[in-house]
């Protein structure tokens, strides 16, 4: 379980991207967060598993405070944690293989990672996992010779070679176009349900929210406004998270 | 310095005429008078450092050239008490007219001399096209025949053994310095050409010349000639008393041997090798002090902790100061340090880019894609580990272009070094051009020119495929 208790960050130039913001979430969760841009998903997201630091509030999880977890204990804690980006964030020149091992660095001497000996087990469970979202045969491209959707796909291989038991999804389709949007959503919604990993995904289209979420946040400038099932989302929590202006879209 | 929200004082009633003469009796009273204060006290500024510019350097002549800026200063006084804004732009040009006559004069600039001393580099861009390169062996055949100089007490020598092949008789026999005697030639081929040369009594040779210009003889179709030569003075004074027997010498090509490089084209490739190896010794070395270095300067990297923001602060200011210090000068320091030769020069363009690449490097760091250090980080990496796998490989491809350009530059550089004793071919160039020795010294240019073009075309190449 995810505990987020007053959270809040303010940024060095005094911006104050999230105020005092609490949740909890069960594990096996699917947890969309929804908000405009700039209501401060992304920096939530980053301070679960402090790539941002959180100015002040606790993050426990399972009962371990990550806020407190000192340098050595916070790479154990991060490695559990599998992260997927919006621009996917690979290595642009290195293949598709060693993007997909570097999701073990975290397991991995820092000896053996520098000379590039990983592990058989290691090879192994990346080859499966880049069948699994179905681009083995471009393993040994390079990442920039990919597609937008095959790189999200590389980028999600990434975080199942963690092992992990929470991912964190910003915004991972919000790149690509609809349908490729589906497929992508699909393996994370394969991983919640057959891996049984909790999710955090933040999503700009409330239409995806409802589609996969099991549970929705939703931030306005840095402060939960909702916290509920996807169908309790009606017009006026609608016009409350987006603002009076905005009319719903929706992706197929 | 000019704010143009204020809005100027109100001018006094009479302002309209006393403003601007009181600015022309002292540059920028009327802009204070007017109520520009800020603006006249900067006038008044520059005037009295343009004119205590003018006192020190004693360039009273150049006095006219203030005038513009004097009276710009005037008549900027009528607009502001009309009510208009000022322009800045012609008062710093009005001013920069007297700073740009300083400047001519003081960088004693002088179309003249550019014209008239264009003869005295004639030697040297004549050289230019025949660089020292190859040359042939000539072998001489010569024919000596005594002069005894001046005519005294001792016997005359007797002429010349009448025997076969060519001979030449001096006449008279003997002679004063100064004094003209005709050489007779006889038996040399037919047509030949040749010179004539002298040699004192203890075998110092010169080539005889007549008003400046070489003596050369043209045998006719009998094979003789005659040709006039005046006695050199070769022999010391104290020893012009008594008489003493010299050698007038008739000579003429006999054989011209194969085309062969010279001595100078072994020593330019080898001290073109010795440039470009202290420029690969200096870019190596180079390199490796500057990565690491780069990494602590590299300003994304270091900010994950207030004493790594420290170290950043070091590692930036050990290289910028560095950097400030031209190689040439650390190429002196060197020379004083570790003696003569390319060693000096090694360790000159060394240092020079270490702070070159260390700041180029730290650059192409900071200007990398955070995403996939994020991504690399969020893994549960460690820092050696997100260096080596997201930082690295965007950074490589611009380290190996930046590395190829800096040895390029090195090369360059290492021959301006050599001109101060840091080794290499420019040390060689340098000592040519002192010695005169034209030919020699337009045979390294071109070596220098060419190995350059090579190398830039080699990098940029290199660039090209990495970047
Ligand atoms: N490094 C930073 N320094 C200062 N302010 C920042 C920084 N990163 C984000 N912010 C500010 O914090 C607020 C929240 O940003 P955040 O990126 O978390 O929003 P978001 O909901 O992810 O937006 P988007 O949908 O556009 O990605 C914004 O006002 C943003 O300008
Ligand atoms: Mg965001």
């Amino acid at each position: 379980m995810l505990e987020v208790r007053k959270l809040t960050k303010v940024y060095d130039d005094g911006t104050v991207a999230l105020k005092e913001v609490s949740f909890t979430v069960p594990d096996g969760e699917f947890l969309v967060i929804i908000g405009l841009s700039g209501s401060g998903k992304s920096t939530l997201l980053r301070c679960i598993n402090r790539l941002i630091e959180p100015t002040s509030g606790q993050i426990l999880w399972d009962g371990v405070d990550i806020t407190a977890a000192g340098q050595e204990e916070l790479r154990r804690i991060r490695r559990q944690i599998g992260m997927i980006f919006q621009q996917f964030n690979l290595v642009k020149r290195h293949t598709v293989l060693t993007n997909v091992l570097t999701g073990r660095l975290g397991y991995t001497s820092t000896w053996r990672s520098l000379l590039g000996l990983w592990s058989r087990e290691d090879r192994a469970r990346a080859m499966r996992n880049l069948e699994l979202v179905g681009i083995a045969d471009k393993a040994h491209n390079r990442a920039d010779e990919l597609s937008g959707g095959q790189q999200q796909r590389v980028g999600i291989a990434r975080a199942l070679m963690q092992e992990p038991k929470l991912l964190l999804a910003d915004e991972p389709v919000a790149s690509l176009d609809p349908a490729t949007s589906h497929s992508v959503m699909k393996y994370i919604e394969w991983m919640n349900r057959e891996r049984g990993l909790t999710v955090l995904c933040s999503l700009h289209f409330l239409s995806l929210a409802r589609r996969y979420g099991t549970r929705i946040i939703a931030l306005r400038a840095g402060e939960l406004v909702f916290d509920g099932r996807p169908e309790e989302i009606d017009d006026r929590r609608f016009k409350e998270i987006y603002g009076d202006e905005a009319i719903e879209v929706e992706i197929r | 310095m000019e704010r143009a929200e204020r809005v100027p004082q109100p001018a006094p009633p009479n302002g309209r005429r006393l403003a601007p003469l009181l600015s022309l009796l002292f540059p920028g009273a009327g802009h204070i008078y007017a109520g520009r204060q800020e603006r006249g006290l900067w006038i008044a500024v520059t005037a009295a450092t343009l004119l205590t510019l003018l006192w020190w350097l004693k360039f009273w002549s150049l006095l006219p050239a203030l005038v513009p800026f004097w009276l710009w200063n005037a008549w900027e006084t009528r607009t502001i008490v009309q009510g208009r804004r000022p322009s800045t732009v012609k008062l710093v040009l009005s001013a920069a007219i007297i700073v740009y006559a300083i400047g001519w004069r003081v960088t004693e600039i002088d179309v003249q001399r550019l014209a008239a001393g264009a003869q005295k580099i004639r030697p040297f861009v004549v050289s230019l096209v025949r660089p020292y390169y190859v040359d042939r062996e000539v072998t001489y055949a010569a024919f000596p025949a005594p002069v005894q100089v001046p005519c005294g007490e001792e016997p005359s020598p007797p002429p010349a053994g009448a025997g076969s092949g060519p001979t030449i008789v001096p006449t008279p026999a003997c002679a004063s310095v100064g004094e003209t005697i005709t050489v007779r030639g006889e038996g040399f081929p037919p047509n030949v050409e040749g010179e004539l040369w002298w040699e004192n009594p203890i075998g110092d040779r010169v080539r005889l010349r007549s008003g400046g210009e070489f003596v050369t003889f043209v045998a006719d179709e009998q094979g003789t000639f005659e040709v006039k030569v005046t006695v050199p003075d070769v022999v010391p004074r104290q020893f012009q008393e008594s008489a003493q027997l010299h050698t007038v010498e008739a000579r003429y090509v006999r054989d011209v041997g194969p085309w062969r490089l010279t001595e100078t084209s072994y020593l330019v490739a080898q001290r073109m090798g010795e440039t470009i190896a202290q420029a690969l010794m200096a870019t190596t070395w180079g390199a490796i002090f500057a990565v690491p270095l780069s990494f602590f300067a590299a300003r994304n990297l270091m900010q994950f902790h207030p004493l790594a923001l420290l170290v950043y602060y070091l590692a930036r200011t050990a290289l910028n100061v560095l950097r400030a210090i031209e190689p040439l000068i650390m190429a002196i320091v060197f020379v004083v340090w570790v003696g003569l030769g390319p060693f000096a020069g090694v360790l000159a363009l060394t240092m020079h880019s270490i702070a070159a690449l260390g700041k180029l490097y730290s650059e192409a760091i900071e200007s990398i894609d955070p995403g996939p250090i994020e991504a690399i980080t969020a893994t549960g990496a460690n820092r050696v580990q997100v260096v080596w796998y997201a930082v690295l490989p965007q950074v490589l491809p611009p380290f190996v272009a930046f590395t190829v350009y800096r040895w390029d530059i090195n090369v360059r550089m290492s021959t301006i070094i050599g001109f101060v004793g840091g080794g290499g071919i420019g040390f060689l160039l340098q000592q040519w051009i002192r010695l005169t020795d034209f030919r020699s010294a337009s045979a390294a240019i071109w070596a220098i020119a060419l190995v350059v073009t090579v190398l830039d075309f080699f990098s940029r190449k290199v660039r090209e495929r990495f970047v």
